[in-house]
């Protein structure tokens, strides 16, 4: 499948989750979906399009949260990046850990960075951050304040 | 104890902990190591324990998770022992000083004796870094 028969198939077959489709430049696409849907456009590109999940990246936007799920189709080199915007008051989407296992890691680090809740994971535990951080509160939210009394932000030597 | 660190500064041999740096800084000091710069011409040995090393030699901003590691290796070194931070990172934090994951300087949990600066220094001046503290802890020797 060449490039244009791709994002015309993704076009066709996912009509009402395709909010907008960004072609940003011939190796790279920027396409935003529902959040509902992201399960079944995800397990299409990484099934049928037999595309490669490279990785998602989470932002704290002013106005929402963003995830973005890139994956890599090799054979074309077309990197394709679902967006999905997330309410600030309803933090929630379907986790894509039941389709394939790699993408368990990130969504626990983006849950224990931002507080994003994926449902259906089956083990978010902290990945990055000790386990004495306390609960609630997300290092990397825009709103994020200095929790700990004994730290020490002078530069010392 | 003067005459353990006497014979300690003959050959010192030196652990390499890094607690979350960029790797640049033990790729200068892996440098160190190659027939270029010789750090072995003053006895200088990288030991894969920490329980053979009488130099405990640390890199990187020391988050809040390896801190809690690098405070036990310091307690399982044998003493007398000699602490060296390396980079900018192991002084300050470097660019990591606001970070939610950097909450105090390595100098504030583990006491250190020679700070060599630089992003990542030289592998001369981690020479003459380490040439200073041998020749610090000798005077200090003599002293006594």
């Amino acid at each position: 499948m060449t490039r244009e028969e791709v994002l015309d198939d993704l076009r066709r077959k996912f009509k009402d989750d395709i909010i907008e489709v960004f072609d940003k430049s011939p190796k790279r696409v920027y396409v935003e979906i529902k959040p509902d849907s992201i399960v079944q456009v995800a397990s299409y590109i990484f099934k049928d399009l037999k595309a490669r999940f490279n990785t998602a990246s989470g932002v704290d936007l002013r106005y929402h949260m963003e995830i973005l799920y890139h994956f890599l189709i090799e054979d074309i080199n077309l990197l394709i990046s679902l967006r999905v915007k997330l309410q600030k008051q309803k933090l929630e989407i379907d986790s894509i850990s039941p389709i394939f296992e790699g993408s368990s890691w990130i969504e626990r680090e983006i849950h224990e960075i931002l507080g994003i809740n994926f449902k259906g994971h089956k083990d978010l535990r902290k990945l990055l951050l000790p386990d004495d951080w306390p609960e609630g509160v997300y290092p990397l939210r825009r709103d994020y304040k200095e929790w700990d009394k004994n730290v020490i932000r002078d530069r010392g030597v | 104890m003067s005459i353990k660190l006497k014979a300690l500064l003959k050959s010192p041999w030196v652990f390499h902990l890094s607690t979350g740096s960029c790797n640049n800084c033990d790729i200068e000091i892996l440098d160190c190591l190659t027939p270029r710069f010789d750090i072995e011409r003053f006895g200088m040995l990288l030991v894969g324990s920490i329980k053979h090393a009488d130099v405990l030699l640390i890199t990187g901003s020391g988050n809040r998770k390896s801190m809690e590691r690098a405070k036990r290796l310091y307690e399982q070194i044998p003493k007398p022992c000699l602490v060296v931070a390396v980079g900018e990172c192991a002084l300050s934090r470097g660019m990591f000083v606001h970070s939610y994951n950097c909450p105090v300087p390595i100098d504030k949990v583990i006491p250190v004796d020679v700070y060599i600066p630089g992003c990542p220094p030289k592998p001369e001046a981690i020479i003459a870094g380490v040439v200073k503290l041998i020749e610090k802890v000798r005077k200090s020797t003599e002293k006594k």
